[in-house]
């Protein structure tokens, strides 16, 4: 596509949970995330939007290996990490980072907000103690906290200023690639902008890549570059944060962009939402077909049969028998 | 006369770190059929007021003073009626409760008792204030699934509350709020827990519940979208104060308080994509332990004058509907203002 390589590539990437056995020891499996495929490239923020039980934070969890994949590969700059030992994984441990969604449960409340952010350097044994302590007090300048912030304790803070924290202590060991896991859902709303435009500034700063996962619509496309949209645990469209929200092609990707509720009155009176019968299946037993077939307003008698590849289609992947 | 008015409602919590100012002083109406919505950010006091209205408060709240009526009767338990008699105001309230007003609470998973049928626990509010029969019952609690559209309603009625999921389990919640035709619904963020494709239709559903049935339904929320959808008229609520109220309409496009324009350019209603900085409110929330004496989002607004800090802004009325508690819009009136606060607190 173009000279720069992905830093990362998730290729056909798939991950199983076995859900229950029966009496003839025929396994039957939760498809949480199934035949995924895409790239991001340095610098970049891919977005990863779908409803609750997509997969889209087993795909976070599975490519930092908090999970092993069963099938497709991993590529970090080249490098398949799908396999790697624990020990082999270090070097990329300290390449990725992630920032959970959860500020109150993502930190240690018997540690001072200057353990925390130093631990993961304690870890991988970098600086002496002298240049750690330093370094928090420059990581918590550089996320808008106060250095003498440093000797306190997370029930201290409030939700966003946690947050901050988080971010700090995932910054600490200078990493290529965050994944965000819905950093901004437990914050308030005038707090929410307040954290995006830190990452903004930190990704213009140091050119980090993010994997940015969410479900408000609106702030994924702000910060985006990419968008990508998942569906039991389908990837069913990717491409440009702009081409996939002012023309979304893919039926389902048209449904959850008409439902996300604009905050603009005028707007949201003339606007027609288009009705989805029915509701998502059980990821046990997905359709045999489109994995939105149960479901979509334009199925045809083909999408029962075998779920579509994705296809290039006016700018972006799109996987709907429509564009084949 | 309004279905529902609140008249200078001032709730605290005593806690070992001091008193809490939870709701300050706050001064509203809901009329019949009518989606009003109340909008803030947490530790706004937008839920302590609705407890309130349902006699619902924590063990260590007070009211400090305050009116609240229903239908013109004054349901406050510190009306004269009931002052001195709490059995009498517990008594009234559980006539009220689920019966004239009644509460949908945000999270589906929690709300209902797994242990009992579903139809168990919508038939229970319906034998309990209509004392009719089971089977009257039954039939009336299958009517009200199918008109939240849950289907095959006779088959669910038996099933228990793991066999639903969290959008089909919100509208059995919608369902038994509405299962004695209630005529208040109060809505504490109903639709937060849900997916957006769910969200858009349980929003559906209650728009078609306040046309249909002319329930008012009070809509708590912070998430603006759903307002801009749903709700008629908005109240703006930043720590314990209204500070702004209007139709939907004025605070969408004539914001006045500083605080509803923040957090409409923080939401981003006109941004795309793209690096342009989002506009957003510096600072965090205050802390209700220690307000300061004006207004409280004076340290937040990029407009503050000196008179912020120390005196608290009166309500200037705009037109009709729509007023707002800032200190741009009463600078004419300062000096009267000024001498009542002064005043008041010689007093105390």
């Amino acid at each position: 596509m173009n000279d720069i390589s992905p830093l990362l590539s998730i290729r056909h990437l798939k991950k199983y949970f076995l859900a229950e056995r029966n009496v003839f020891k025929v396994n039957s499996y939760v498809k949480a995330v199934d035949d995924v495929t895409f790239d991001i490239m340095p610098g970049e923020t891919v977005g990863l939007v779908g409803e609750s039980g997509c997969g889209k934070s087993t795909l976070a969890r599975t490519v930092i290996r908090i999970y092993e994949p069963d099938e497709g590969d991993i590529l970090y700059q080249g490098t398949n990490i799908s396999h790697l030992s624990t020990r082999e994984m270090i070097p990329y441990r300290k390449k990725i980072q992630m920032i959970f969604q959860d500020p109150y449960s993502s930190l240690n409340p018997r540690y001072t907000v200057g353990e925390t952010i130093a631990e993961p350097m304690e870890i991988h044994n970098m600086y002496d103690r002298e240049t750690r302590m330093e370094k928090v007090s420059s990581l918590l300048e550089q996320v808008g906290l106060k250095p003498d912030h440093i000797s306190r304790y997370p029930y201290e803070f409030s939700g966003g200023q946690r947050q901050r924290i988080g971010i700090a202590r995932t910054l600490a060991l200078d990493p290529e690639f965050i994944i965000c896991d819905e950093p901004i859902s437990a914050l308030d709303v005038s707090i929410q902008a307040q954290i995006i435009n830190l990452l903004e500034k930190i990704q213009d700063e140091k050119k980090i890549s993010y994997l940015f996962i969410a479900h408000d619509l609106a702030m994924v496309r702000h910060i985006s570059h990419k968008i990508g949209v998942m569906y039991l645990g389908h990837l069913v469209e990717f491409g440009d944060a702009e081409t996939v929200y002012n023309d979304p092609l893919h039926p389902y990707t048209k449904a959850l962009m008409s439902s996300a509720p604009v905050p603009d009155p005028k707007t949201a009176r003339k606007e027609r939402r288009i009705e989805f019968r029915g509701e998502i299946p059980s990821p046990i037993h997905t359709p045999a077909g489109c994995p939105f077939s149960t479901r979509c307003p334009e199925c045809r008698p083909e999408c029962r049969i075998a779920p579509p590849v994705m296809a290039k289609q006016s700018g972006r992947r799109v996987a709907c028998y429509k564009y084949v | 006369m309004s279905l529902l008015e609140i008249r200078n409602l001032w709730i605290e919590f005593r806690t070992p770190h001091g008193t809490i100012q939870a709701v300050r002083n706050i001064n509203y109406s809901v009329e019949n059929g009518e989606i009003l919505g109340i909008v803030g950010e947490s530790g706004s006091g937008k839920s302590v007021s609705m407890l309130a209205v349902l006699g619902l408060l924590a063990s260590n709240s007070v009211i400090r003073s305050g009116e609240i009526l229903f239908n013109g009767k004054n349901i406050s338990p510190l009306s004269p009626e009931f002052k001195n008699r709490p059995d009498l105001y517990e008594k009234t309230m559980k006539d009220i409760r689920g019966n004239r007003i009644s509460m949908v609470f945000q999270d589906p998973m929690s709300f209902l008792n797994p242990l009992l049928k579903i139809g168990t626990q919508i038939t229970e509010g319906i034998i309990c204030h209509t004392h009719c029969t089971k089977a009257a019952a039954k039939k009336q609690a299958i009517d009200l699934m199918k008109s939240v559209g849950i289907p095959a309603a006779e088959d669910r009625f038996d099933q228990y509350p793991f066999e639903f999921s969290g959008g089909m389990r919100q509208r059995i919640i919608i369902a038994i709020a509405l299962s004695c035709n209630p005529e208040l619904i109060i809505a504490d963020e109903p639709t937060t827990a849900l997916d957006v494709t769910v969200q858009a239709q349980i929003m559906d559903l209650l728009k078609k519940i306040a046309d249909e049935r002319n329930t008012a339904i009070i809509m708590i929320t912070h998430n603006l979208g759903v307002v801009a959808k749903l709700c008629d008229r908005i109240n703006i609520m930043y720590a314990g104060d209204i500070v702004e109220t209007g139709t939907t309409d004025q605070i969408f496009y004539e914001p006045r308080h500083w605080y509803t324009r923040g957090l409409l350019e923080s939401i981003g209603m006109n941004i795309g994509s793209g690096r342009v900085k989002l506009p957003s409110i510096p600072g965090t929330p205050p802390d209700l332990l220690n307000l300061n004496k004006g207004c409280a989002f004076m340290p937040r607004c990029s407009h503050a004058m000196n008179i912020c800090r120390d005196y608290k802004p009166a309500v200037s009325q705009f037109n009709a509907t729509q007023a707002a508690r800032c200190w741009d819009y009463c600078k004419d009136r300062a000096d009267e203002i000024v001498a009542q606060q002064d005043k008041e607190e010689t007093l105390q």
